[in-house]
């Protein structure tokens, strides 16, 4: 039985070199064009159908496929298969190295990997984030056009796509990977290996849909509906590709995750003591695992439409966009969940901290969780209430949906119940919290309009329709990614965040989000649809009071990153290792968290949530094996 | 809190990184059912597809005159694929009984066996009367049948890592083997050995490979079902 | 850390929170819901320009009176949870009570939500199969007003990036702007020629997609004169933002002049125009290739 010690160190060359993000970046260019050229070498120059372009869908596709492939070998995913096929044993880590140097290279430590996913989703976010600062810029006047509209159209299409893929990952990614092994008493992901593919794979996705500002954009926005999509510019395959690799990171993701928690958990760790954030990842992570697919396969059918000349969605040829409709929709409301059921996770698993209550109701929060999971499946047919689809089923859908309301209430209550009679502290992370409550409140009740097919023909497909669920998504999953971020960031890093800052940020943006969206319900009801370059001249007022709010809500984003940059790399103070009294397990540990996490395995005696109960010890330390026993 | 911290700060990797192999085995048999359920909603979707379309039938391009299957061709490619699938199991239940050469002979059969329906799948889309853009059955005929063929590949790459492993390590019993740092990731500067007793974790791997592997073969079958069948 | 002091504290508070948060609650509800009901709901748009848009402001109506006493719970509930039961200076380190379930409570909550989604989704599942609600429902539809009465037929053409409409009863007449006699029933057959586009008029509270290759059908039953909006409502491509045009409903008289003077003008270009039909169907939309 041999260890890690006898590890050689790597000559210099190697170390500068050898597989980090810089290697990474190279070789991903060398193989976007390898796929370029290599595609145009198969396909030859007699089916480019722009005479003054030499290029054609498969080439970019095998482009942006070569890319990946070289961006994953130079960070080094290629090593362990290719040992694999050569014959060599199951190993579990791929590279250990210490410093800053492991956050820009293939890591395998879940707490690297949550780090890392802080950043690169925190980037993303902020590039979306961008875009929609430049979206409303273009909607401060009716008729004069900032951009072309094309470039408008893309630039809705970047927002919402890079905002609905990335953010999928948005909460699992950054404080699942970082916490789940922690919470549960193990001292990493089941496949650690997989935990840092999803992230890169991630990031590379990002990249690409970035870059299709350089193939015409595209014009469909996140849905991607066809037959607009099959006419499209080449930009479009970006899109593809962004949505096929983020649901490939999501499917892995969610199987990474669930394994780990199903077969992971410390002695004594039971379902019914698991903490609420953990139950939200399971079910998250079950949508994920089933859902993601069913969107990899729609794209994988769109884009043999454009490439093999299938005809999957064109009516006339044997298909039907309906096709599409239906599919895109069996992932896209259960992804509306994967957005939102971390935000139901976050807020629960908080409130008893901040209430210094127990969680009141834990068997209902988890079962409006589960609910939620199951529903979710059921009710994607109210996106398509006026398309003509299945128009003897809206009631059934009507009612579907109107139940899955059922389980969301009782979050609802149980995080109520929670603040019932506590001794509420208003900390930064408490204030994301409650505003989420407003948040989803007003998001939930605009959504029995949408629901209600006679009102959702005159809201679906409008600015209100937009404004629902910019207050359940953002309101509610961006919130509480905050508080998440205000409340775990310290333990993660070592390092207190700003305390006044963060007050400034979260009045300012709990403030302008609702400047911003509440008159949206206002601009649909009075007739303004989705996705326009240009509106009726009596609804300027609203949309530059709209506007305005928006870039306010944009500064105080601005000045959450500058909290942030300056509390961790400037002021730099010392957190403490459990700065809310909380009594949850990954508080129990220094700050930092060391890099196995536990010496000993811990065994758990109750659930985190034992506020004012007899101080007993959340978890005993004990000489049990690692896993279940 | 009052309670101390419970772990310090520790770099003695033996101690910490002792994990049991069941617990790797169990997670391989975790992911190997998650990953089947991802699977088959992945190909739920072609057969939504399959029947959407065909209930449909748009301009009357479902079947146009001369588009289809060709039974011959599918029936091979899936017999392949499900006698490959019986020979993993019966391997498996081989490498159970502590047959090893027999697991490893019957692994390698059902490896080339998977192979074989590979290149017989690539052969049959050459040899189809009609191409991707003959309507709605093509569309899905090929877009189907194409993915499948990535998923099986995927799944043969996997047999063969195991089955190497198996050959690497044939003269070893489990427990019993010694595998130097860097022998695991097969890179010097690269510690990967950090598995106690890796060799034992062939039987799990195993085990999870020939779930799976049943799984997507009876997908196969559906595969065969519907496009050739009905 | 000690948590006896926090139990005591709360337990010997004399005080019913839970009678004081419904009291306001009900006080708060019993002046809100009918000011809501009376005043906010009629005011939703689309207003009044047709039986169709009338029925969907009487469905905001009642959907506003029900979730105004909703919104007024929570907002009392968190309005008194937030005020009384903030930790006080030097109750810093103290807990609440402990309280982990109350199945009264519980049972009460799924009750009563449970009870508003069925009553929910009956009124409108009873709203719906009225008259279609102005929705598109399809080539064959569920929901018809008026029964089988023989109504004014319309083909709504989308293409990028315009309507164009077709008048069967006309002889086949096409017309750019869509012209409707008054207090008749109309039915909408919605079709596409490219991308998925969604008519949209939106006085008159009719919204149905329009997909190539299908006879997307909503029915509207027009009241007095007017000039209403139309608009694309699903993202079209290149120009969607500006796919919008006004309509008009008019006296039966001078649609009849309307329809007279059109088909004059319409006949010389009448024999070079395709034969109606519920769809259209052009070339597959692909690129070359």
């Amino acid at each position: 039985m041999t260890t890690m010690a006898a590890t050689l160190r790597a000559p210099l060359w190697r170390r500068l070199v050898g597989f980090n993000l810089l290697t990474a970046i190279v070789l991903g260019v060398g193989g976007w064009y390898a796929g370029w050229f290599g595609a145009r070498a198969i396909v030859g120059p007699s089916l480019d159908y722009f005479a003054d372009v030499d290029y054609n869908e498969l080439s970019v596709f095998l482009a942006y496929l070569g890319g990946v492939v070289g961006f994953l070998a130079g960070l080094g995913f290629l090593n362990y298969p290719l040992a694999r096929l050569r014959g060599y044993p199951p190993s579990l880590r791929e590279k250990e190295t210490e410093g800053i140097g492991r956050y820009f290279s293939l890591c395998t430590d879940h707490k690297v990997v949550g780090i890392q996913y802080l950043w690169g989703i925190g980037l993303f976010f902020f590039i979306g984030g961008l875009n929609a600062m430049l979206i409303r810029f273009e909607l401060l006047r009716p008729n004069h056009q900032a951009f072309p509209a094309g470039t408008y159209l893309t630039l809705v299409g970047l927002h919402g796509t890079m905002m609905m893929g990335m953010m999928t990952s948005g909460i699992l990614g950054p404080f699942g990977n970082y916490l789940v092994p922690i919470m549960i008493g193990a001292r990493r992901m089941a496949f650690p290996r997989i935990e840092a593919l999803t992230f890169w794979l991630l990031m590379a996705a990002g990249a690409i849909l970035e870059t299709t500002i350089f193939f015409g954009g595209f014009p469909t926005g996140w849905t991607g509906y066809v037959p607009l999509a099959n006419e499209a510019n080449p930009g479009m395959d970006n899109y593809i590709l962004f949505f096929a690799l983020v649901g490939i990171s999501m499917t892995l993701l969610g199987l990474n995750m669930i394994a780990t928690i199903v077969t992971m958990r410390a002695p004594g760790l039971t379902w019914t003591r698991l903490p609420i954030f953990v139950w939200g990842v399971l079910s998250t992570s079950t949508l994920m695992v089933l859902a993601a697919p069913v969107l990899v396969a729609t794209l994988s059918m769109e884009a043999l439409d454009r490439t093999a000349q299938t005809s999957f969605f064109v009516a006339g040829a044997g298909g039907s966009n309906y096709l599409y409709e239906n599919l895109f929709w069996v992932f896209g409301h259960p992804e509306v969940y994967i957005l939102a059921l971390p935000g139901f996770a976050i807020v629960l698993e908080l409130l008893p901290v901040f209430a210094r209550k127990p969680l009141w109701g834990y068997r209902l929060a988890v079962a409006g969780l589960l609910g939620v999971t199951l529903l979710s499946w059921l009710v994607w047919q109210h996106h398509l209430f006026v398309s003509g689809i299945n128009g003897d089923l809206r009631p059934f859908y009507m009612l579907s949906t109107e139940l899955i309301s059922i389980p969301t209430g009782f979050t609802f209550v149980c995080g109520m119940m929670t603040l019932w009679r506590g001794r509420i502290r208003y900390s930064v992370p408490m204030l994301f919290c409650l505003a989420w409550f407003f948040n989803f409140l007003l998001g939930g009740l605009s959504g029995v309009f949408l629901s209600d097919v006679p009102s959702d023909v005159t809201t679906h497909g409008s600015f209100f329709s937009m404004a629902h669920f910019h207050y359940t998504i953002m309101g509610g999953l961006v919130f509480a990614f905050f508080a998440a971020i205000y409340y775990w960031v310290p333990k993660m890093t070592g390092f207190q965040l700003n305390e006044r800052l963060g007050k400034i940020h979260f009045w300012t943006m709990f403030l302008f989000f609702n400047s911003t969206f509440m008159p949206l319900f206002a601009a649909g009801f009075l007739g303004q649809p989705r996705r326009v370059v240009t509106y009726p001249q009596g609804l300027q007022f609203l949309n530059d009071w709209v506007s305005v709010s928006a870039f306010c809500l944009g500064a105080s984003l601005l000045l959450f990153l500058f909290n942030l940059v300056y509390s961790l790399a400037f002021a730099k103070v010392p957190a403490e290792a459990n700065p809310w009294r909380s009594k949850s397990i990954e508080f129990q540990l220094p700050s930092p968290v060391p890099v196995h996490n536990f010496d000993r395995i811990p065994v758990f005696s109750s659930d985190p949530y034992g506020y004012g109960e007899a101080p007993a010890p959340v978890v005993a330390p004990a000489g049990a094996p690692a896993g279940r026993s | 809190m009052s309670s101390a911290p419970l772990a310090q700060e520790s770099t003695d990797y033996a101690v910490v990184e002792g994990e049991p192999p069941e617990l790797l085995g169990r997670n391989l048999v975790a992911a190997a059912h998650l990953l089947a359920s991802a699977t088959a909603f992945f190909f739920l979707s072609f057969v939504f597809a399959y029947f959407y379309l065909r209930s449909l039938a748009s301009g009357a391009m479902w079947k146009p005159r001369g588009v289809d299957a060709s039974i011959a061709w599918g029936t091979v490619v899936t017999a392949c694929v499900a006698v490959s699938a019986i020979l993993v199991q019966r391997g498996l239940a081989d490498h159970r009984a502590g047959r090893r050469p027999e697991w490893r002979r019957k692994g390698l059969a059902a490896l080339l066996l998977g192979a074989a329906a590979l290149v017989l799948q690539a052969i049959a889309w050459t040899q189809q009367s009609f191409g991707p853009s003959d309507g709605g059955f093509a569309s899905v005929y090929f877009g189907w049948t194409a993915f499948l063929f990535l998923f099986v590949l995927g799944t043969m790459v996997w047999l063969e890592m195991v089955l190497a492993t198996s050959y690497r390590y044939r003269g070893f019993a489990a427990g019993t083997t010694e595998v130097a740092p860097g022998e695991a990731s097969g890179d010097p500067y690269r510690s990967g050995a950090d598995i106690r007793d890796p060799v034992s974790l062939i039987r799990a791997e195993l085990e999870a490979l020939s779930f799976y592997w049943a799984f997507l073969a009876g997908i196969v079958v559906l595969t065969w079902i519907v496009l050739y069948l009905l | 850390m000690s948590a006896g002091p926090g139990i005591s504290a709360a337990a010997a508070e004399p005080v019913n929170h839970a009678r004081r948060v419904i009291v306001a609650w009900l006080v708060l509800s019993v002046i809100a819901t009918p000011l809501v009901a009376v005043f906010l709901g009629p005011a939703i748009p689309p207003g009044n320009g047709s039986d169709e848009a009338s029925q969907q402001v009487f469905d905001n109506q009642v959907m506003t009176a029900v979730i105004t006493p909703i919104l007024c719970l929570l907002v009392v509930f968190f309005a008194y949870a937030l005020t009384r039961f903030r930790a006080q200076a030097g109750e810093a380190a103290l807990d609440g009570p402990p309280l982990r379930n109350e199945p009264r409570v519980q049972a009460l909550w799924v009750a009563a939500t449970g009870l508003i989604v069925l009553g929910l989704a009956g009124f409108g599942t009873f709203e719906l199969l009225e008259t279609g609600a102005g929705g598109g429902q399809g080539p064959s539809p569920i929901a018809e007003p008026g029964g089988t009465k023989k109504k004014l037929e319309v083909q709504v053409i989308a293409q990028q990036w315009q309507f164009t409409y077709r008048y069967p009863s006309l002889g086949g007449l096409e017309s750019a702007q869509l012209v409707l006699p008054a207090h008749t029933d109309v039915a909408l057959h919605v079709t596409s020629l490219d991308a998925v586009h969604s008519f949209w008029a939106y006085e008159l509270g009719v919204k149905a997609d329009a997909n190539p290759g299908v006879d997307n059908v909503a029915y509207v039953e027009t009241k007095g004169p007017r000039v209403f909006h139309v608009r694309c409502a699903e993202l079209c491509g290149l120009w969607h933002g500006y796919m919008f045009n006004n309509g008009l409903v008019v006296d039966a008289a001078d649609f009849s002049r309307w329809a007279a003077s059109e088909r004059k003008n319409f006949a010389p270009v009448a024999k070079y125009m395709p034969a109606y039909s519920h769809t259209y169907l052009p070339e597959p939309q692909r690129r070359a290739g």
